[in-house]
């Protein structure tokens, strides 16, 4: 790179500048896409690449031959099977289901409290600020598998000093509000400091017009800094969205505690049973490419709802 | 009526905010709290004491001398490699990221916009779906079980890319690289020289977001290794975890695992607070 | 110890990275092991065969370490040799994975007697060196049944009266635990009444999870559970540990292995266990299941089968070996010899009120027996027993229909691979 640079440097003075409009010059074209280079690389390496042999591993099947312990495998076509074994599974229904409610559960959680948090850090005379943004952010800095682990400690009855001993923590409902709350605990953080930066960054003078006008703190809260607030909250809403969509460490993790989560609860754990535990690469493959499809389409239209509410807002 | 608050504004406290965060930091200190009075606990005690009572002698040293014996020092090998994968990771993914973020919002060229959206798609694939099939792609040229099956595949992060483009069009003004080329200057001289440097402390943001990615990641370096030497923390962890199950329970070395392993990234936030500056929808918004 | 960590350092992926031959410097083989104190054991083996050096690795346990073998077999990365439990070996042999070592273990073999070997035999061929015999026992609390009259059980009959008469004098305490999350502890218990969950002839399968005796099995522990006189928590998890610990739980039915486990788990109760054969179905039988136990396994990856051979065998008959690993590992071996060894003649570390303890699980080992071969896909029939009999507990449901639910599962996957099952 640095030997185009020079190469660059070369050049006479004037080429292609006269042109420069308020972007690109057009001589020096090359350079961005020298400067995107790496990122491309990595991406048709490491994800189209992968992509496309998941797909192809999504058509394939293993078929065993050879006696009874069948030592011959061979890899034969299979056409649309998987797909039509993936979607007759009743198992991935459920773990839809499951993982919708656990987005019902997570999503306004962690908006509310984040937003909440937020607000508070921004009052006024709110005292150990940030003292509490600090603690709130930390459980960011905290793997998802060790933040379980913690949680289900916290969680069974034995070794639990939030009452595990009279709340069944894992009970058939309770399991999903527990799951939840170690969601929470994680994401809370991050969304408060995204909302709490894009609070910072509003013009005081609307607030001071507010108090004028008679407003006390708490309207000028909820009336003027939410909506004000509303692309960032957006924002937040999707990564949340998107979070939910993926959910994988926490009931992984808190599956061996208790008897309350089964190896295919959410869509990611039943992939991973299916290309781990079943050694059904295949099957795993089907299921990743129409879980990755359903999440590309609802993420395009969570993201085009955004932009629209973000961009429509006048202020 | 509705009063008019005209008065200065630090004298009085208002309890309602700061109560509502102080329960808000009790909520998310106490599971920190647990690890680290559980950690000064023996194996036997563990089980045994009161959860709230921590054992004020020399358990927690005990602790961690077993930790540290346990397979050699492997513990000590697992910290250092997640010290490798995060701080080579990060750097490198900062550097991809703000090439192509910078690129992407200061030129405009045949192909930004698809490439952004594809970018933005990536965001949306779980890691699951590719961790095998990237698995097989990095075994095929006899990169599996190394370090590099684990640091190259995190070096493409959408949501860095994503910040870096936001930055560099909120801190690296057009006029200023226009007057950089008018009077001479080449396009790389200026990125150097001129956008790096103006996006300075953005880079430090995404950096210490990639770190933390690649810190707390657990199923790439999962997939990809298969030499406990080479696992990073959370995989370490996970597998004494998971051995808790075929031999004598581990627990208390996860435990005191566990707050060694929070520590290293809580001295990263409190010494480089000043910029969590995660100024996304400003930038966004602009 | 510092050998493992220059071995360590050296890091080679697997069996593709083995190097050195005959003429050009010593053999390099790796070996994925999850024994804790099993690169002591290697030690010994490295110090006096200077041509062959071990290096051991730990990725995982079990069944994950069954997962990353298969995937890293598809990109032939796997080591040399592998610890395999016994029930994994036939789905790893149908994945091409592990080696027919038949013609390097010739003497090797005559150390085993029969039920021991069927484990790694299948259709004349010797696909490991078994390591380890596990046959299910009764561990009980001595303090426990003391202070509340029990006495030791010997049918199952009389272990449920007891474990009502224990609950009701302490609801606190609670005889065992039915554990949902391992299969291995309920299969040996079916093995014990008599279930061959598969069965093979010629080249056809027969499976029968949901057979008489695993419904006698799955019934009677569904009534323990119903009375409320065992707990429902799996084994091995911090709950667990704590019930272990301040003597929740008065006894646990589990492999020969266990001193070891609950020396870890519960080390403040030493010396207040003891070990007692398994309660049988009817008065005066002597049988029992085995809950685990693995060989050492050379994989197809391996450039030197004849060498990871020779140290699988030195490994699991050698005297010095055995030896080692029932004071490091706390095996109990599974080579003919090997039980007689003088290292068997005390008490494990954690027994030391025990002193017959090793001629207890001698005297019951010979009448262990486990099922007539294990299928081609165990880890879909386990992950199936999890999620099943989890359910049943969460909701209630019946473990029979738990039973039907694996079945069910496990032949639909074997007939999706290719595999001809008999209905």
């Amino acid at each position: 790179m640095s030997s185009e640079t020079l190469t660059r440097l070369a050049d006479p003075p004037g080429t292609g500048q006269v042109r420069a409009a308020r972007r690109g010059p057009s001589g020096h074209r090359g350079f961005p896409y020298l400067l995107v280079l790496p990122a491309v690389a990595l991406l048709v390496l490491f994800v189209i690449a992968p992509g496309i042999y998941a797909l192809i591993l999504s058509f394939q099947t293993r078929h065993v031959s050879g006696g009874l312990l069948g030592t011959t495998s061979e890899t034969v076509f299979a056409g649309v099977d998987n797909y039509r074994n993936a979607l007759g599974d009743g198992t991935l229904w459920s773990s839809l289901l499951h993982m919708l409610l656990m987005a019902a559960i997570t999503i306004p959680f962690t908006i509310g409290f984040a937003l909440l948090f937020a607000l508070c850090l921004d009052a006024l005379r709110a005292r150990l600020t940030r003292f509490a943004r600090l603690s709130i952010f930390l459980p960011y800095a905290v793997p998802g598998v060790i933040a379980t682990l913690l949680w289900g400690f916290l969680y069974l009855p034995a070794t639990s000093p939030i009452g595990g001993n009279h709340i069944n923590f894992f009970g058939q409902v309770a399991v999903f509000f527990s799951v939840g709350n170690v969601v929470l605990w994680g994401a809370v953080g991050f969304n408060m400091v995204v909302m709490f930066t894009a609070l910072r960054a509003l013009p005081r003078d609307i607030y001071d017009a507010a108090k004028i006008d008679g407003c006390t703190e708490w309207q000028i809260a909820v009336h003027v800094k939410i909506p004000l607030l509303r692309p960032a909250i957006l924002m937040c809403s999707l990564f949340t969205v998107l979070a939910a969509l993926q959910l994988y460490n926490e009931p992984n993790t808190l599956r061996p505690l208790a008897n309350a989560i089964s190896t295919t609860w959410v869509p990611l754990m039943k992939i991973y049973t299916d290309a781990f535990v079943n050694s059904d690469i295949n099957l795993a493959a089907a299921t990743s490419v129409l879980y990755a499809v359903a999440v590309l389409i609802i993420s395009v239209i969570a993201s085009r709802l955004v932009a629209r509410r973000a961009s429509g807002w006048s202020r | 009526m509705t009063t008019i608050a005209l008065a200065p504004q630090r004298k009085r406290t208002g309890w309602l905010p700061t109560g509502i965060l102080v329960l808000g930091a009790v909520y998310c200190l106490f599971p920190v709290l647990w690890i680290l009075i559980a950690s000064t606990k023996s194996r036997g005690e563990l089980f045994a004491t009161s959860t709230y009572v921590p054992d004020l002698g020399l358990g927690i040293v005990r602790n961690i001398g077993d930790l540290s014996s346990y397979s050699g020092g492997i513990f000590w090998q697992w910290m250092l490699n997640s010290v490798i994968y995060a701080l080579i990771g990060g750097v490198l993914a900062s550097a991809v990221s703000a090439c192509c973020g910078y690129a992407l919002a200061k030129y405009r060229f045949r192909g930004a916009g698809a490439l952004f959206n594809v970018i933005l798609a990536g965001v949306l694939l779980p890691p699951i779906v590719l961790a095998i099939p990237q698995y097989l792609l990095l075994s095929k040229v006899g990169l599996a079980d190394s370090y590099a099956a684990v640091i190259l595949p995190q070096l493409f992060n959408p949501y860095g890319i994503y910040l870096a483009r936001i930055y560099a069009n909120a801190s690296v003004p057009d006029e200023l690289l226009e007057a950089g080329r008018l009077d001479g200057a080449g396009e790389g001289t200026l990125f150097l020289s001129v956008g790096l440097r103006l996006m300075g402390p953005g880079l430090v943001t995404i950096f210490l977001l990639q770190f933390i990615a690649i810190w707390n990641n657990f199923l790439l370096p999962f997939v990809m290794l298969s030499s406990d030497s080479k696992f990073p923390l959370t995989v370490g962890l996970y597998s004494l975890l998971q051995h808790g199950a075929d031999e004598a329970s581990l627990y208390s070395l996860v435990i005191v695992g566990t707050l060694l392993a929070v520590l290293p990234v809580i001295v990263l936030f409190l010494s480089l607070q000043k910029y969590w500056k995660v100024d996304l929808v400003s930038g966004a918004v602009k | 110890m510092s050998a493992l960590l220059v071995a360590g350092c050296s890091g080679t992926s697997g069996g593709s990275g083995g190097s050195g031959g005959s003429a050009s410097g010593p053999v390099h083989l790796t070996l994925w092991d999850w024994d804790p104190n099993m690169n002591k054991v290697v030690a010994l083996w490295n110090k006096s065969h200077p041509d062959i050096q071990v290096n051991m690795s730990n990725p995982a346990g079990g069944d994950q370490l069954v997962s990353k073998l298969i995937t890293d077999h598809a990109a032939h990365n796997d080591p040399d040799l592998t610890k395999v439990e016994y029930q994994s070996l036939p789905a790893l042999v149908s994945g091409g994975v592990v080696a027919d070592i038949t013609q390097y273990t010739t003497d090797t073999v005559k150390d085993y007697d029969a039920t021991t070997l069927s484990q790694v035999k299948f259709q004349g061929k010797v696909y490991g060196v078994p390591q380890d015999f596990a046959p299910l026992m009764l561990y009980y609390r001595t303090d426990i049944f003391s202070s509340y009259g029990l006495a030791v059980p010997t049918t199952w009959a009389q272990y449920a009266s007891e474990a009502a008469t224990l609950h009701q004098k302490a609801p606190g305490v609670y005889m065992t635990n039915f554990d949902a999350a391992d299969p291995g502890w309920f299969s040996g218990l079916a093995q014990q009444a008599g279930a061959n969950w598969w069965t093979s002839s010629g080249n056809t399968w027969k499976v029968a999870i949901n057979d008489a005796p695993s419904k006698q099995v799955a019934d009677y522990w569904q009534q323990l559970v119903q009375a409320g006189s065992v707990a429902t928590g799996p084994s091995f998890s911090p709950q667990w540990n704590k019930q272990m610990n301040t003597g929740a739980l008065a006894t646990w039915i589990s492999g020969a292995w266990a001193p070891a486990q609950i020396g870890g788990i519960a080390p403040a109760t030493k010396g207040k266990w003891a070990v007692a054969p398994l309660p049988q179905w009817s008065a005066g039988q002597n049988s029992t299941g085995i809950w685990g136990g693995a060989a050492t396994t050379v994989t197809t990856d391996s450039q030197h089968p004849q060498q990871a051979a020779e140290f699988a065998s030195w490994l699991n008959t050698n005297a010095d070996a055995l030896t080692s690993q029932v004071n490091n590992i706390n095996i109990y071996p599974a080579a003919t010899s090997g039980r007689s060894l003088p290292v068997l003649a005390t008490a494990p570390p954690f027994f030391p009120n025990q002193a017959n303890f090793y001629d207890l699980v001698k005297q019951s080992a010979p009448h262990a027996r486990t099922f007539q071969i294990w299928g081609p896909d165990v880890t879909v029939t386990f992950a199936s027993y999890t999620d099943s009999f989890d359910a049943a507990l969460q909701s209630g449901s019946s473990f029979d229909n738990a039973l039907t639910s694996m079945q069910n599962a496990t032949v639909a996957d074997m007939k999706k691979t290719g595999f001809t099952v008999s209905s």
